[in-house]
């Protein structure tokens, strides 16, 4: 996956998934967030990006310019080996399990931090939670090939 | 729509067929804010959409201290119902309204939502100990939903909005003990040791003397406690149905603490010396709350989780839960500083041992 997770397109990937069924998250009910996602990676290629969530869908995924997480609810930071970790467990298992879910690897150890220049930012991560798992697992449903 | 003309009603009887006077002068409509006509989003009609005019406009101090709905033509006579909740400031949240929305269109179900019939055996010690932080989690969740329904009905009506998200909150409670009630039995286990322990949290929270101070302990202290209990609920769940029961309880929980934050925010800014008693509440409840938290059943039940099993309770279950004792710690003075209350010059809480440098804390929690 480390060849992928650190591409746009993936998360437009994810994004389209959800859009395409919000019949799986209509149990879970609507979502006003904006998340950031800031991925490191020793070679240089980072990836910056913001998610946008809006009532059952992800509105948009858009580059994040340097510093630009400040206009996030809240962002996840991490090296790029981290996040491909956990999608390979959600493809090998079809979800994220164990300590591979993004609370708990935000929760334990120092991989992926969840960060936030207002805590009541940060606080919208755990108030989405299931559905911001949710559309990661949806990695589990990606065609390789376009994933 | 047109109002009934002054014509129509003179044409209408002054009297009941059984003698009783009837009053038509609602067919005329309402004083000043009729026909404002909201229009639905793409969600709905929220609560948002319709706080328009007169009937989004929260008085700091309402003039009536009865049921009347706010925006109504209110009859002067109207009675006071002995509401001793009368200012904006003694119960609102700028986020209410919001978190209100979002409590109605994120509720769940423990029957439906959960595919108990996934659950899978577990080693004994895991079992006992998942079963043991459910009994926990079930007895202190109900205080939950007996703080609020404690206040409600003193809270003047004006103030609709935050009773209606306090009544999610008691619904979200009510499930949360349904659902560690439900898990504790549902693989073959049962419920276990309810030792004294929370006793004196809970019983801090509901005789707190003002709510403000009842919520500063609830929302800000308990349940930013628990929330971070939820999010190691989530870590250490052995299987997916468990991760799913602590991820929905968490959501609830969050929106819970992101009230209780912006109330207490607006609490000060209302009046700066309600700090002061918000303090001496917190510095009763986080005693009380170490005293909870590290309690013999509690802690070793999840240092057993953590660790994943009973044989690594002292060489990973214990050096995590003091991991995570540091970051449940720091999220709560961080919470309290956005509150407008700074407790990280006050507190007695032992931040060296908790493993908290106050001269590297952002104090914006970042």
């Amino acid at each position: 996956m480390t060849d992928r997770v650190n591409k746009i397109g993936f998360y437009q990937d994810l994004a389209d998934l959800m859009n395409a069924h919000p019949d799986w998250y209509e149990t879970l009910g609507e979502v006003d967030f904006t998340l950031g996602v800031v991925m490191a990676d020793e070679s240089g290629s980072d990836l910056r990006v913001l998610l946008h969530f809006e009532e059952l869908g992800c509105a948009e995924v858009s580059p994040l310019p340097e510093g630009g997480e400040a206009s996030c609810d809240c962002w996840l930071e991490g090296d790029t080996a981290s996040w491909a970790e956990m999608f390979d467990d959600i493809a090998s298992n079809g979800r994220a399990t164990g300590k591979r879910t993004i609370n708990s690897l935000t929760l334990v150890g120092d991989h992926i931090d969840v960060r936030g220049g207002d805590p009541m930012g940060v606080d919208k991560f755990f108030r989405f939670n299931q559905t911001i798992q949710q559309f990661l697992d949806g990695a589990a449903q990606l065609a390789p090939a376009s994933a | 729509m047109a109002l009934a003309t002054d014509e129509s009603v003179r044409e209408l009887p002054e009297m009941t067929p059984m003698g009783n006077p009837l009053d038509w002068s609602w067919l005329r409509g309402s004083r000043a804010e009729w026909g404002m006509k909201p229009t639905p989003g793409r969600r709905g009609l929220t609560m948002m959409d319709i706080a328009t005019g007169a009937y989004g406009e929260v008085l700091d101090d309402p003039p009536y201290r009865s049921m009347a709905p706010r925006g109504a033509d209110i009859d002067e006579e109207t009675p006071d119902m002995g509401y001793i909740l009368n200012h904006k400031s003694q119960v609102w949240a700028d986020n209410v309204i919001e978190l209100y929305e979002e409590a109605v269109a994120r509720q769940w179900s423990s029957t439906r939502d959960i595919p108990w019939n996934e659950l899978q055996e577990l080693p004994s010690d895991i079992e006992h100990a998942m079963c043991q932080l459910c009994t926990v989690l079930t007895e202190i969740e109900m205080i939950a939903t007996d703080l609020p329904a404690k206040w409600m009905w003193r809270m003047n009506h004006h103030f609709l909005e935050a009773k209606m998200f306090l009544a999610t909150q008691i619904m979200d409670e009510a499930r949360h003990s349904d659902v560690f009630r439900k898990r504790a039995l549902a693989n073959g286990g049962g419920l276990l040791l309810s030792r004294s322990e929370p006793e004196s949290l809970l019983r801090s929270i509901l005789e707190a003397k003002t709510y403000t101070q009842a919520s500063a302990l609830l929302h800000l202290l308990g349940e930013g406690f628990i929330l971070d209990v939820f999010r190691q609920g989530e870590l250490i769940a052995p299987t997916h149905v468990e991760k799913k029961i602590f991820r929905l309880s968490m959501q609830d929980e969050a929106r819970h603490v992101a009230y209780g934050t912006m109330h207490i925010r607006q609490a000060i800014a209302g009046d700066p010396d309600v700090a002061d008693e918000i303090h001496e509440a917190l510095d009763h409840g986080e005693q009380f709350l170490i005293e909870f938290g590290t309690s013999p059943v509690l802690s070793s039940a999840l240092a057993v989780l953590l660790g994943g099993g009973s044989e690594h309770v002292e060489d990973k279950g214990f050096p995590m839960q003091s991991l995570l004792a540091t970051k449940i710690f720091t999220s709560y003075l961080a919470r309290c500083e956005r509150a407008g209350l700074n407790r990280i010059d006050r507190t007695d809480l032992p931040l060296d041992l908790l493993g908290i440098d106050i001269d590297s804390f952002d104090r914006n929690g970042v």
